[in-house]
């Protein structure tokens, strides 16, 4: 099949695929902790944010693109979102003129930041571990058990679900030589409730396939987990950089206050 | 090594739906290779989900080495039976070969150095070895299948069931698989519609008919027996009809 993996890229070495699946989702926590409570409409650190953000990228080797790629996919939510609020503003109130909304705008613009960079690095966690020591890691942070297995059938069923798209895409496509002469959303409306329920079931062959090596929704692994001191060394002055940036706001690169507005 | 299967009066349903089995007795000792046929939907797969106890709540009793598959034997049985799934796409799920095959062994407990002992000669033995890095789903469907294997024989079952091995393989994979199913050292029960690698595989076959076993025994004795097959929607005799009108 043609799909890939979420981790596809969980199998290269760098120094962040090194790092304890743990270390990295508390790094990601407290990103979004400290990073996404920053007040609306600041803009400043996110030039350092960002300066982070681009060093664990490029240090990560994962290809830029595949993570623009990610971002493209959910901007339009985010956009959507973050152009919601001036454009509420506008309209409830009397309408100013559009250079009266700097606050705005700025506001707007601080949503995109912080849903772009939560997002990049989501992303990255995930092409730097591989998926099933992320969920041991949350398993060993006390996720229950519950949710670990469901997060192991929904990881499954994302390449079922578009395993089976990818088949009835083709069936449809071998049986419609040129434009649809039907009605569309009847025929669209059938495909994804067809794939929806041979997903279904293929899912739960998967889940005994599963059952019948032994599966209880315990992760056992393979390889060591402990947490050596390099691991605490960077998750340490990750966040003391973080709530270093968090607390003195520093506005040294905010040229002429040139994106202060 | 091997341990015997033991089946009493098996019925099971699906839940809203009709009956799947209808009162089952099976004997395979151990050591013993039991090939069952019978046309779609008779009711195979839902057995062979018996003996590992996947599905465990129907009327009668199934015994494996003379444990009693039930809720609280289920680790144990588990561990004794190895399915083999139709399709080996629903059986590798892991990003990499080793990964998959490390998965019921480390799912059993077993040591870091057994669990890599393991998939180190499970992988050899399917003929596999130097796979173990590989994806499993840019492999070809015969190596699939293999991987598929190779995941179950790391937990060194004494019972391996197969439903549908030779599926949509070409002859030529046919041929290596039956060699290696013949190198197995457990009980086997291979459910196929191809009736000659089943042939070549097994000493006795069970007929299934609607959830019925219609005929059990030595295969020399179920295979002469045209009606039964024919009945059943499978008749060797078919190929040989073809074959003597156009070329004999
Ligand atoms: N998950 C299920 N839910 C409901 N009915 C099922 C399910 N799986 C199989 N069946 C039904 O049970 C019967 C036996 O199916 P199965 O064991 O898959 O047959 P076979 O493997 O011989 O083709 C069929 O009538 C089938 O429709
Ligand atoms: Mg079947």
């Amino acid at each position: 099949m043609k799909h890939s993996f979420i981790d596809k890229y969980g199998n290269l070495d760098s120094f962040i695929h090194r790092l304890d699946a743990r270390i990295k989702l508390i790094a990601l926590f407290s990103f979004i902790l400290i990073a996404v409570s920053e007040p609306r409409g600041i803009l400043c650190p996110f030039i350092w944010y960002g300066m982070i953000i681009a060093f664990l990228v490029l240090a990560s080797r994962v290809p830029v693109r595949f993570i623009l790629g990610r971002c493209l996919v959910v901007s339009p939510f985010i956009l959507l979102a973050a152009v919601f609020f001036p454009l509420s503003s506008m309209i409830t109130g009397d309408f100013r003129g559009f250079e009266a909304y700097r606050y705005e705008y700025a506001v707007a613009l601080s949503i995109a930041l912080k849903a772009f960079s939560a997002i990049i690095l989501l992303t990255l966690l995930v092409s730097t571990e591989k998926f099933h020591n992320l969920l041991l890691g949350l398993r060993q942070m006390k996720m229950p058990r519950l949710v670990g297995i469901i997060s192991a059938l929904m990881y499954r069923y994302i390449f079922i679900l578009s395993d089976e798209a990818l088949k009835t895409n083709m069936a449809r496509e071998s049986r419609t030589p040129g434009k649809l002469k039907m009605n569309k959303f009847r025929v669209y409306g059938n495909q994804s409730a067809m794939i929806f329920l041979r997903s279904l079931d293929r899912s739960r062959i998967i889940y005994n396939s599963m059952l019948s090596r032994g599966f209880t929704g315990e992760f056992p692994a393979m390889r060591d987990t402990g947490i050596t001191a390099k691991d605490a060394a960077f998750l340490f002055f990750f966040i003391l950089i973080l709530l270093a940036i968090r607390l003195t706001n520093p506005g040294i690169l905010c040229l002429n206050n040139l994106i202060r507005f | 090594m091997s341990a015997g299967i033991h089946i009493r009066n098996l019925s099971f349903s699906y839940s809203g739906g009709k009956p799947a089995l209808k009162n089952v007795s099976l004997d395979v000792k151990p050591g013993g290779k039991l090939g069952i046929i019978g046309p779609s939907g008779s009711g195979k797969s839902t057995l062979l989900l018996h003996l590992n106890g996947i599905l465990n709540d129907g009327h009668g009793h199934v015994e494996i080495g003379g444990t009693k598959v039930e809720k609280k034997t289920l680790p144990e049985i588990r561990k004794m039976v190895g399915l083999v799934f139709q399709n080996p796409d629903d059986q590798l799920f892991n990003p990499t070969v080793e990964e998959d095959v490390e998965f019921g062994p480390l799912n059993f407990g077993y040591t870091r150095e057994e669990v890599s002992l393991r998939v180190r000669e499970a992988l050899r033995s399917m003929n596999l070895s130097g796979f173990e890095k590989l994806t499993s789903h840019h492999l070809s469907l015969g190596e699939r299948k293999r991987v598929a294997l190779a995941t179950v024989l790391a937990i060194s079952p004494r019972v391996i069931a197969f439903d549908e091995p030779f599926s949509s393989l070409d002859p030529g994979m046919i041929s290596q698989l039956v060699a290696l199913i013949n190198n197995l050292d457990a009980t086997l029960v291979i459910v196929s519609q191809l009736l000659m690698p089943l042939i070549a595989c097994c000493q006795d076959i069970a007929v299934l008919r609607d959830g019925e076993i219609q005929a059990a025994g030595p295969k020399e004795e179920i295979l002469r027996d045209r009606d039964l097959l024919r009945s059943n929607g499978m008749d060797p005799g078919f190929y040989l009809d073809i074959y003597q009108e156009y070329f004999m």
